[in-house]
């Protein structure tokens, strides 16, 4: 009986615990849709765009984007000519080359690219930033800059949020433009006689569609990769004072960061291929 | 990232290098727009073509259509016409319809491996341009049809084959034959043996042969006669020449006899002429004579009349 009972008692605190936890991961998913509608607003308003605030947002782009971008492209270069190298042998041993251009095109810039820019600009750029802002929040300095009349969201995240989506952009736009001129080279050697062929070929791969589906999901990788760590902070001191909080703080958002990134490829790759 | 102040400068100057990532980008994405539609034919005037297919498998929308490998339209959109086939339009872009003239053929060809291909053939360039929206069917090329049926060929050809390999096949037989004739060649007959089928026959050909020999000898000694009898001083040819030469003289006399007869014959008629004359004349002598004849028919009418020894020439029956 004693047995039966304690596994009774068991289930319960897992029922309970469950409960506990499934609301926890719905409210915090509350705060970080919440948080991006307010910054949405914010930055699609005209009038959040005071000096100051210009002034911290082509900071934090600045900061954000230009240390990252010729690493990230030499990077996004070399990686891409080996999957090219890769691809283009390939086909051709099987006598497949008329379509080793396509399959460059569509692995390499409709998917791998906006994927690693976003987990790139996420690693770099936004998680750090969100474990900053969640620092500022605990030891007080956002309550002091509310306290001297400035307003954190705008002076603090809405900077942070613009810079992590323009990064996401700027990165996936150039990688993939450098992309499509090593597959161009790769293909049909250094000579511009190809250049109808490709473009061609181009037209061909990206329907309306497919492009709509590319700028849509690096929209949304640019969106989830800008908000989700920033967005951490709204969830309350209470936490932030356990020890350690910071970094399970920051790996939780990574988590809800990848899950996200997750969900936006699948439903693009439904959309693409289904 | 800190949050110290930046001084005013370094401001302007960090908000003027954000400015130019943001027109990087805008030029970025400006730019793929840009492409991408000018890649997809937005720019560019087309006119229409409808394919009429039986079956549109294997046939997407914005696949090319080719003319001797080269691009030359791309396939807008496909439908399902009322009567059950498959209507494919196709643009063509303007500067490449001259390709396409009102005889061209349009094929829908499937590869092995699954890709599809729609090519069009123009035999002559000359003939009139294809209207816009002109509706053509097309002829289908599936290699994949054609494999069942090549298998069923191919199994054909083998059966044939073997039939012809086997043991007991005539082809076996005709070699067996072959062989037999080779052995005969070998043989003390030689070739002679294998063609006549015996010895004998080959011994008695043999003969048939000598003979044939003596006889041409003996032809060739008469040929030598009659070449004297004919060709020789008193031969046949000297008589012939001498006839020949008295025939001529002979004709020569013959036509001054037959100048003569022609003058006869002219003098006859001139006699004729003379005849016809005189009797013309005679006709009038003859009218004179019957009237001389009617008078004196009179007279002796009349003197029968006076005549007192008028005779009765009643005659009275008893």
């Amino acid at each position: 009986m004693t047995t039966l009972r304690n596994l009774q008692e068991a289930v319960g605190d897992l029922g309970r615990d469950g409960l506990r936890s499934s609301l926890g991961w719905g409210v915090s998913w509350w705060h970080v849709v919440h948080a991006g509608a307010l910054v949405m607003v914010l930055a699609l308003s005209p009038s959040t765009y005071t000096r100051g605030v210009r002034a911290a947002c082509a900071r934090h782009v600045w900061v954000g984007t230009a240390p990252m971008l010729p690493w990230f492209a030499l990077l996004a270069s070399l990686a891409s000519v080996v999957i090219i190298r890769i691809v283009v042998v390939t086909a051709v041993s099987y006598g497949l080359t008329q379509y080793a251009l396509e399959m460059v095109i569509r692995v390499l810039v409709l998917e791998l690219i906006p994927l690693t820019a976003a987990l790139f600009v996420a690693l770099r750029a936004t998680v750090p930033a969100g474990g900053e802002l969640t620092a500022m929040h605990a030891s007080g300095a956002l309550h002091e800059q509310e306290k001297a009349g400035a307003d954190p969201l705008r002076h603090e995240l809405l900077p942070r949020v613009v810079a992590g989506t323009f990064a996401v952009l700027l990165l996936a736009a150039v990688s993939c433009a450098i992309a499509m001129v090593l597959a161009y080279f790769a293909v049909y050697g250094f000579s511009i006689g190809g250049l109808g062929g490709f473009t061609r070929t181009l037209g061909q791969i990206f329907e309306p569609g497919v492009a709509m589906i590319l700028a849509l999901k690096t929209l949304f990788f640019s969106l989830a990769v800008a908000l989700i760590p920033v967005a951490a902070f709204l969830r309350g001191p209470q936490s932030t004072v356990a020890p350690g909080a910071r970094s399970s703080r920051e790996l939780d958002s990574l988590v809800r960061l990848f899950a996200a990134i997750l969900v936006i490829e699948i439903v693009s790759l439904v959309g693409n291929y289904y | 990232m800190s949050d110290d102040p930046t001084p005013a400068r370094g401001a302007n100057h960090l908000e003027f290098k954000a400015t130019l990532l943001l027109i990087t980008l805008l030029v970025l994405v400006g730019g793929a727009a840009l492409y991408l539609s000018y890649a997809r034919g937005a720019f560019e005037s087309t006119q229409q073509l409808v394919l009429i297919a039986e079956d549109s498998e294997g046939v997407s929308v914005g696949m090319d259509m080719t003319f001797a490998g080269f691009p030359i339209g791309r396939v807008r959109r496909i439908e399902l016409a009322p009567d059950g086939n498959a209507r494919i339009l196709v643009d063509v872009p303007i500067k490449d319809a001259h390709w396409l003239r009102t005889t061209s053929v349009f094929a829908l060809q499937r590869g092995v491996v699954g890709n599809t291909n729609i090519r069009a053939y123009t035999g002559i360039l000359t003939d009139p341009l294809l209207p816009d929206g002109a509706v053509r069917s097309v002829l289908r090329g599936d290699a994949t049809a054609e494999i069942p049926r090549l298998m069923a060929e191919a199994r054909q050809v083998l059966q044939n084959l073997s039939a012809m390999t086997a043991s007991d096949s005539s082809l076996n037989a005709s070699l067996a034959n072959v062989q037999g004739f080779t052995d005969k060649l070998k043989g003390p007959g030689g070739a002679m043996g294998a063609l006549v089928g015996s010895d004998a026959d080959a011994k008695k050909l043999i003969t048939a042969l000598d003979r044939t020999n003596t006889l041409l000898a003996r032809l060739d000694g008469l040929a030598a006669k009659a070449d004297t009898q004919v060709f020789g001083n008193d031969g046949l040819v000297r008589d012939a020449r001498t006839t020949v030469t008295q025939l001529n003289a002979m004709l020569v006399d013959a036509r001054a006899s037959l100048q003569k007869v022609d003058a006869v014959l002219a003098e006859a008629k001139a006699v004729g002429a003379n005849v016809n004359a005189a009797t013309t004349d005679l006709g009038a002598l003859r009218a004179d004579v019957e009237t001389s004849l009617r008078n004196v028919d009179g007279l002796i009418n009349e003197l029968n009349r006076k005549w007192p020894f008028k005779r009765d020439t009643e005659l009275k029956l008893p």
